[in-house]
């Protein structure tokens, strides 16, 4: 009996590994959020991470001309740009000290190198060389000099996983900077994003630049997500649809900064509150 | 060094390649699946076993490296069943004919345009991506792309094979 049954799995071995490899695949699908799928996602993502780590020194070389020719231009406009800041933060100050308003605390970053990168089958994913020993949390903001880029999905001890913006999942509560009409901020596939909940009559134009809102519990307010570059109306909906260019080039991340912001848990108790 | 670890080494030379290199080849964000490619080498040179625990265990590498909160499981899943479908074409005589013919890429057509319809169908389930768009914006082209990057080592095998 029992070789019979060995004979017939031998026999239809292939048949038996692939019902074998889709009830665990299917398993893992369906207990992705358990502690102990995110303990093995974390020690796999610190090997996979340290091996992209060593290869990943590569790629910086087929772009390191070009960069340092960027870098060298983007200098020289920072460079004016801080000393009209300046002016203007001094300014802040003092009228936010003339109104009496609640000032925003700065936030601390901390720089990550991207080590790997996925943009195949649209998950849109990096890889970072920061993790939980560095002090980077679940849904911590990550963005570059740019904006803001996506926010970390994924931790082991040295290195994170970064959902982008450009993610199924990813939304952000946003608003235009100009008019400060609220919206939602997602992606709908391509390069470009959509700044969604916008009513047809609210003031949206091509060139608003738009934020974060001070309505996310994940991303502080006012980063920076991208520009409005174009809009339209669609027949009977009462909301426009709101086309934004990312302030982030996805293509050319090769650091990135770890906002170390978690949401004030007093403010999110009292969201949450029934 | 035995069989198997060629293929395990190869294998995770391949996953880097993929995660690193590759990203830097994308065309409007469509990059060829090089472990796609991998998979399907393994089902024509070894056959379906080998073929289905590779795509498994790689899928579920790049599940780790990329996925967020949700879908672990989901590459490994798609890749187990392109390895399976990939692995009928297994004939232990024709070997160096289908790897250095048009066959290979004619395969990874068939066995990527599977692997992108059932991993995309998954995929965008409570997502506002409509699957037949995304299937025209990224599966076709995916596919496409991928096939193009299998002629590089179909000429390579056939030079191979020719000496």
């Amino acid at each position: 009996m029992v070789k019979r049954v060995y004979d017939i799995i031998v026999l239809f071995k292939e048949y038996f590994l692939l019902a074998f490899y889709i009830v665990l695949a299917l398993l893992l699908l369906a207990r992705n959020e358990t502690d102990q799928v995110r303990a093995i996602r974390s020690h796999l993502l610190a090997v996979a991470g340290t091996l992209q780590d060593v290869v990943g020194v590569v790629p910086n070389y087929f772009t390191l001309r070009e960069e340092n020719h960027i870098l060298r231009e983007q200098n020289l406009t920072l460079t004016d740009e801080i000393n009209r800041l300046r002016e203007a933060r001094l300014e802040n100050i003092r009228l936010y000290r003339l109104l009496n308003l609640k000032d925003r605390p700065s936030l601390p970053y901390l720089s990550a190198h991207v080590v790997g990168a996925t943009s195949q089958s649209l998950r849109n994913t990096i890889t970072i060389d920061r993790g939980r020993k560095d002090g980077v949390l679940l849904n911590m903001p990550v963005v570059t000099a740019d904006g803001l880029a996506g926010k970390v999905s994924t931790i082991s001890g040295d290195y994170a996983v970064v959902q982008l913006l450009l993610h199924k999942d990813v939304r952000v509560s946003a608003r235009v900077e100009r008019s400060r009409v609220n919206g939602i901020i997602r992606w709908t596939g391509g390069r470009s994003l959509q700044f969604a909940n916008v009513p047809t009559s609210f003031d949206v134009q091509r060139g608003d630049v738009i934020i974060t809102s001070e309505f996310s519990s994940i991303f502080p307010a006012g980063i920076r997500i991208g520009v409005v570059s174009g809009k339209r109306a669609v027949p009977g909906a009462l909301f426009q649809a709101v086309d934004v260019t990312p302030a982030v080039d996805f293509d050319r991340l090769e650091e990135v900064f770890v906002a170390l912001h978690t949401p004030d848990s007093s403010r999110v108790a009292i969201d949450h509150r029934p | 060094m035995p069989r198997t670890v060629i293929l395990v080494a190869l294998s995770l030379v391949f996953l880097l390649v993929q995660t690193t290199i590759i990203p830097h080849l994308a065309i409007v964000s469509i990059v060829p699946d090089l472990v796609l490619i991998w998979i399907v080498y393994v089902a024509i040179a070894y056959g379906q076993v080998q073929a289905m625990t590779t795509g498994f265990l790689l899928g579920l590498l790049l599940d780790v490296l990329s996925s967020g909160e949700s879908m672990l499981g989901l590459s490994a899943l798609t890749k187990t069943l392109a390895g399976f479908l990939a692995g009928y074409s297994y004939n232990e005589n024709k070997i160096a004919q289908y790897l250095s013919g048009p066959q290979f890429p004619l395969l990874l057509i068939a066995v990527s345009l599977v692997h992108n319809l059932l991993y995309f169908l998954i995929f965008l389930q409570g997502s506002d991506l409509r699957w037949d768009e995304t299937i025209l914006q990224f599966g076709i082209p995916a596919t496409v792309y991928t096939a193009a990057a299998a002629v590089i080592p179909m000429f390579a095998f056939a030079r191979h094979y020719r000496t």
